[in-house]
């Protein structure tokens, strides 16, 4: 996908600083991510591509759990190396797949805790679908830096708990009609609080297939 | 020969055929241009209806394709397949390809292409010469490109005609493309026109990609399309010739990606739509024909029905115009003809009952009294009249039978009659009976008058004038001369027609004609030529000279009769004022 491909390409910034302490938990980066008509864009993911820590690194697993024919939460971001879970709470059987290039895999027919976890150890976009129920979709964002957060309803954010350093910031949203790449912008993280704005055009949502007894209906 | 002096019988016969033919032709023509026009608005109809089934099984293939096509975009498998080319290492060309193979026989499709997502061909089936050509551009891959969903389009590949659809492939956002197509060729329009009836054909104004037409009527259907507006869809069915056939033909626009509008043609052939017309108008002619024949034949019998008895009674009026009245019109019938037939027949009948009766009559009266009678101004029933009689006796006889010879006689005797006759109907008199040298006359009888008196007396002395004529030519032929008494009364009779039925006549009863005979009888004795009784002198007017006046006794008479003597010599003024 030409979302799932821009991870490959990332170059560390010429703007790597050391580590500095935090000061007492304030909140260190906020800001806003519109669209191109102004509007605050939700749901969109913004995250430190640099510096990464060093992969490998095993974290604590996530979860991503189907309920109602739904994958919750929709939007998964996660940090490189994090095992996530597909717990299935519905009673019916679910197929999840991805088939996108950061991870290929595949749950066949499960229900239940009975599908092994999935590690995720390549940053990328991963789409998650279910082969039985085709409206059912699903993104886990793996990206390199635990520093990241997600827009709310209008497109604020703030990327808190941030040590004192040089970083860039990249967003990310689905529907973008620019790479993340282009979105990123160097911040210095000091004492004082940062305001980061992020203009990211949209491109249409796609009609997605209809999606019928969502509430606990086979 | 002119029309007025054609025969009945013609009349009829070329009065029927040219009903029976002109109600022919007009059926005739009235057909043709109802039926025709119908006909024509039928298969105009039916067309249209045809367009609109045509454009939905279009559609509905369209809509198969498409549906198909999305069950195959959703096949684990294929996605599984279709996801190797993220992976160079991993991209599995052959599989796709051969996977591609598969699916085009599994649906029955003419062509199955696989794309990436930006558009990039992976695998063809049947394969391409270039491996990896950009297919981005392309229709209906660009537009389900540009929307992320199911695209339809009808493109031309290779030279060949195809509708193509084209899917996203999703697991679960758009991971490629899949194209399916099937050709539209010469078997799919056989097919279109299997369930229409119609012919079809796809074609540009530059090229005939399919049709059910033969290979050389094709360039005709060229020129059928080469002036049409390309976008807007013909909206009148047109009338074309194809080679000897008429057809109706509609161009339905068709959306497509070629350099040149797309038509689909339809094509109903016109004629084939006016067969059940002909075929209805041959019926309608057979018809016809033995109508016409059957009305000759039935104006030949009327007419023959008619004429028949019409000849008969000329005929017949024809012999009674000869005379024959005696002669009736044979015609046995009980419509119009045999009425007037029976109606002739009474007539001549009629005419035959009267000439007996003036004939009959004629003998005894004058014409005059005759027609008189037979135009009902008598009734011959029998009535009571007032009439003068007269008697006219010759005098001396026996005497004149002994000089004369009997033919010299009857001679004498008809001239006198003659003389008698003419004098009595000078005034309307009617001249009864001969008896032998005398005659009986009478005055308002049959027919009555008010002045039979003066007639009766102007009567006796205009015969004694006539009589001094005929004594003069018999003096001239050496013969002694005639000397006649004439006696006149008036009175009372009953008068009708009397005797047996075979010799039945018209005659007066009653006292007076006896005593009008005696008063005759007394000219003798009396020594007078014209003795009237008193009756008849009491209602003369004063132009009348009378003479002498005498009581007489009488044959069968108590009492004597008064006589009065009407002297010759003023006859002269009397006979002026007749």
């Amino acid at each position: 996908m030409v979302t799932g491909r821009w991870l490959h390409s990332i170059v560390l910034s010429a703007f790597l600083a050391p580590l500095t302490p935090v000061h007492g938990g304030a909140p260190s980066v906020s800001g806003t991510v519109t669209s191109g008509d102004g509007e605050g864009v939700a749901d969109a993911v913004v995250f430190v591509q640099a510096p990464a820590p060093a992969p490998g690194h095993t974290r604590v697993s996530q979860v991503l759990d189907q309920i109602h024919k739904t994958f919750v939460p929709g939007l998964l971001p996660i940090v490189v190396g994090t095992s996530v879970r597909f717990p299935n709470h519905d009673q019916i059987h679910h197929h999840v797949y991805s088939f996108s290039p950061a991870k290929t895999f595949e749950l066949p027919l499960y229900k239940g805790e009975d599908a092994p976890e999935v590690l995720f150890d390549k940053v990328g976009v991963v789409k998650i679908g279910c082969n039985i129920h085709d409206w059912m979709s699903g993104i886990i964002l793996v990206l390199p830096s635990p520093h990241f957060t997600v827009t709310d309803a209008q497109g604020r954010f703030v990327l808190g708990a941030l040590p004192a350093g040089d970083y860039t910031l990249v967003a990310w949203h689905e529907l973008s009609k620019i790479k993340p790449d282009a979105t990123a912008q160097p911040v210095r993280v000091g004492g004082e609080a940062i305001h980061v704005s992020f203009r990211l055009p949209l491109a249409p949502a796609r009609a997605r297939p209809a999606m019928h007894g969502v509430r606990g209906e086979p | 020969m002119s029309w007025s002096r054609a025969s009945l019988r013609s009349k009829i016969f070329v009065s029927f055929s040219t009903l029976t033919l002109g109600v022919l032709v007009a059926t005739l023509g009235l057909t043709q241009l109802v039926v025709g026009r119908d006909a024509a608005r039928t298969l105009n109809r039916e067309l249209r209806t045809t367009g609109q089934v045509f454009e939905s099984l279009l559609q509905e293939r369209a809509a198969r394709l498409q549906s198909n096509s999305i069950l195959l975009a959703n096949d684990f498998a294929l996605k599984r397949v279709f996801a190797t080319h993220f992976d160079p290492a991993s991209y599995d060309a052959e599989t796709l390809a051969s996977a591609g193979m598969s699916y085009r026989e599994r649906l029955g499709v003419e062509l199955v292409w696989m794309a990436d997502e930006a558009g990039t061909l992976l695998a063809a089936s049947p394969a391409r010469a270039q491996p990896r050509e950009s297919l981005a551009t392309l229709s209906p891959l660009k537009e389900a490109m540009e929307s992320q969903a199911a695209a339809s389009d009808v493109v031309q590949i290779d030279g060949k005609l195809f509708q193509v659809v084209a899917v996203p492939v999703l697991a679960p956002d758009v991971i490629g493309f899949l194209m399916l197509g099937q050709v539209i060729d010469d078997s799919v329009a056989a097919r279109l026109k299997q369930d229409t009836h119609s012919d079809v054909s796809f074609l540009t104004p530059a090229h005939v990609f399919a049709s059910t037409w033969p290979a050389d009527s094709r360039s005709r259907l060229l020129e059928l399309v080469a002036h049409l507006p390309g976008a807007a869809a013909e909206t009148l069915p047109r009338p074309v010739t194809m080679g000897e056939e008429r057809f109706v033909s509609l161009a339905l626009p068709i959306a497509a990606h070629l350099s040149t509008p797309l038509y689909a043609l339809i094509q109903g052939s016109y004629d084939k739509a006016l067969a059940p017309l002909h075929a209805l108008q041959w019926r309608i002619a057979a018809i016809g024909a033995a109508a016409l024949v059957t009305a000759l034949l039935t104006g030949l019998l009327l007419s023959a029905n008619i004429t028949g008895p019409v000849r008969t009674l000329v005929d017949a009026m024809s012999e009674v115009a000869r005379g024959n009245l005696r002669h009736r019109a044979r015609v046995e019938r009980h419509d119009e003809l045999g009425f007037l037939a029976r109606s002739f027949n009474v007539m001549v009948g009629g005419l035959q009952e009267k000439e007996h009766i003036k004939d009959t009559f004629g003998r005894f009266v004058s014409h005059d009294v005759a027609e008189a009678v037979l135009n009902n101004r008598v009734p011959l029933t029998g009535e009571r009249l007032e009439v003068s009689i007269l008697f006219q006796d010759i005098r001396g006889f026996s005497a004149l039978s002994e000089w004369f010879d009997p033919a010299t006689l009857l001679r004498v005797l008809n001239q006198l009659f003659t003389e008698v006759v003419a004098a009595v109907e000078a005034e309307g008199g009617m001249v009864k009976q001969f008896t032998g040298d005398g005659v009986m006359a009478l005055f308002g009888a049959p027919r009555p008058c008010q002045d039979h008196p003066q007639r009766a007396v102007r009567a006796a002395l205009g015969l004694v004038a006539r009589l001094a004529g005929l004594n003069e030519e018999l003096a001239v032929q050496g013969l002694p001369p005639l000397r006649i008494g004439v006696g006149i009364h008036a009175g009372e009779v009953v008068a009708g027609l009397i005797g047996p039925d075979q010799r039945v006549e018209y005659g007066v009863v009653g006292d007076a004609v006896n005593l009008a005979s005696r008063v005759e009888e007394l000219t003798k004795t009396f020594g007078a030529t014209i003795l009237i009784s008193r009756q008849i002198a009491d209602r003369l007017g004063p132009e009348f000279a009378l003479g002498r006046t005498a009581l007489l006794p009488v044959k069968g008479k108590a009492q004597p009769v008064e006589v009065i003597e009407v002297v010759a010599g003023s006859h002269a003024h009397a006979d002026s004022a007749a």
